[in-house]
């Protein structure tokens, strides 16, 4: 490796990226964290006049964000759950079953992938309006459950792959049934990179705007889309703040979870890296 | 691979009644119709819709009018040319911050890799509504950077919130986690050794970097920028929340034609002149990952 050639040099370039990602990157998230827990910051008080948590009981006893928070619940859970009917059986059989046309099936899912993605979204709304699917809860569904395809394919797909075939032909052989051997062998084995998929697919289309907001509106508002809402208005400051905050969490969970799964270059690969 | 090995065995033990087949292709149907329903029918169906127009007996006829229109409306071509700028200059940048990033977390063994790692993917789970939100309130007027600008006696910032290069910083810190896990997972088709012997016959790091390195991930590079064009192109939520109002960017021209001006048959024109402008890109994207799978 280079470092080793290099020797003991202090690692500058380490140092210098660090450096400048914490800025770029770090700098924003802690200036709305900071929000979210202040009461008053006038310009141009480097630190904030007075920390509170006034805004967070504000926001909290807001209909609109409850109303909001249980739409995005609703609607999430109902595309996952979908999305992992759907796509795992055929998960399974991209990987491991052999049927006419499978490599060009396979490669169809990314079609979402090689468009633009709000022109697609225009051009499926065009036939939605047709359909009476515009600003309906199963017309946002459908749009997220196309978006999640890609993802809850590819992934699992690799998952599958990856089981090791000796353990299940050995099971066979014990005189274990197909279903038995995917229950007890296949499964538990696929398991951690599926549920990193499905809680990929969660996180994702908890935080979809883009199709929410032009499916949905103005009947169904998402959390997102009440957060667009808050930014143009931007009644208070610190309800978008607060709100950011609060939907963070699950974005965390995921963080923690689905960590091992990207960091092994599955989820660049899903994406044709 | 080694289930590749693996998987003519499986194969041929369900081939010989062809109930695998027919298995294999129930289980893929439902998905696969919803790619043929939503993705490819929607497509076609707009260029169908924005080419044979509805007349108001009923009847549909030929007609490129709307496209004429697009093209000839000086408001239009204004948006699609900030829109080529946009995903011009973010693709550049992307791949100007990217690259040094993939090649330092590919070459270093240093401690901070891990921290810079998880740095640079770690806006995958900043959701762009969020983070639209966290610019505004650091670079917006009287925004964070202004605070401390002042605060260390320096003029304040003109800011690029509700100009063009608002977008351009969001959409940067949105698709730099991909850009860089797409180029790391290029990068390791260049293997230790061939650097190591190009380093032992005396090669600087930019001699090894422009002979072998640039020459194994052309392709890698290629994929991440059809990648990143075809997201900044009609990306919609950061240049609505973040950028000019006029002119704007395709995705948010399209929204508001569709459902504030309550206009599909323009909207959908825009789309498929979107459409029109990624088409190299798309399928150079498709065609490289079906490339890359069967080499696999």
């Amino acid at each position: 490796m280079m470092a080793r050639s290099t020797g003991l040099k202090f690692d500058w370039t380490g140092l210098l990226l660090a450096l400048l990602l914490t800025l770029f990157i770090a700098l924003p998230l802690l200036v709305v964290a900071t929000w979210a827990f202040t009461e008053i910051w006038r310009y141009p008080s480097v630190i904030p006049q007075q920390f509170g948590l006034r805004f967070w009981s504000q926001t909290l006893a807001r209909k609109d964000v409850w109303d909001a928070l249980f739409l995005s619940l609703r609607l999430t859970a109902t595309v996952t759950l979908l999305s992992a009917i759907i796509c795992l059986p055929a998960a399974y059989a991209f990987a491991r079953m052999r049927f006419p046309g499978r490599n060009i099936l396979f490669l169809s899912f990314l079609a979402s992938h090689a468009f633009p993605k709000f022109g697609l979204l225009v051009a499926i709304a065009g036939i939605f309006l047709q359909l009476g699917l515009i600003s309906t809860f199963w017309g946002v569904v459908l749009i997220q459950l196309v978006g999640t395809l890609m993802l809850m394919i590819w992934i699992p797909v690799a998952a599958f792959q990856n089981v090791d075939r000796r353990m299940e032909e050995a099971a066979r052989d014990a005189g274990a049934t197909p279903l038995r051997v995917f229950w007890s062998i296949t499964l538990p084995q696929a398991a951690p990179t599926i549920s990193a998929a499905l809680l990929l697919t969660f996180v994702g289309t908890f935080y979809e705007t883009e199709g929410a907001w032009l499916i949905g509106a103005p009947e169904i508002r998402t959390m997102p889309v009440l957060m667009i809402s808050f930014i143009n208005n931007q009644i208070v400051v610190q309800y978008g703040a607060v709100l950011s905050v609060m939907l963070w969490v699950p974005s965390f969970a995921a963080l923690m979870f689905a960590r091992r799964v990207i960091g092994t270059g599955a989820f660049a690969r899903g994406f044709g890296a | 691979m080694a289930l590749d090995a693996a998987q003519p065995a499986v194969a041929h033990r369900a081939q010989p009644l062809g109930r695998g087949s027919l298995y294999g292709l129930l289980l893929v149907g439902m998905p696969v119709f919803l790619v043929g329903w939503l993705i490819i029918f929607p497509i076609f169906s707009a260029i169908a819709t924005t080419v044979f127009v509805r007349q108001p007996d009923g009847t549909a006829e030929f007609s490129l009018a709307s496209y004429h229109f697009f093209f000839s409306d000086a408001y239009s071509l204004n948006n699609l040319w900030l829109t080529l700028w946009t995903t011009f200059v973010c693709g550049l940048l992307l791949l100007a911050i990217g690259l040094p990033i993939a090649l330092y977390l590919r070459f270093s063994g240093s401690r901070l890799a891990g921290y810079v790692q998880g740095l640079a993917i770690f806006p995958m789970f900043v959701p762009s509504i969020i983070l639209s939100y966290a610019l505004i309130r650091t670079i917006g007027p009287n925004g964070t950077v202004d605070i401390l600008l002042n605060a260390m006696g320096l003029p304040k910032l003109p800011s690029p919130y509700l100009t063009p290069w608002g977008p351009v910083i969001g959409l940067v810190w949105d698709n730099l986690p991909l850009t860089v896990l797409m180029l790391t997972a290029g990068l390791t088709s260049v293997s230790n050794s061939s650097i190591e012997a190009a380093r032992d016959v005396g090669a600087t790091p930019l001699r090894v970097f422009i002979s072998i390195i640039l020459p194994r991930m052309g392709n890698s590079l290629l994929v991440t920028a059809s990648f990143a064009v075809l997201g900044i192109f009609s990306a919609f939520t950061l240049p609505y929340v973040l950028g000019p109002a006029s002119p704007e960017m395709m995705g948010p021209f399209m929204q508001r034609t569709f459902a504030d001006m309550n206009d599909p048959l323009n909207a959908l024109t825009q789309a498929v002149i979107s459409f029109g402008f990624c088409l190299l890109f798309g399928i150079f994207y498709v065609w490289s990952i079906a490339r890359n799978r069967e080499g696999r």
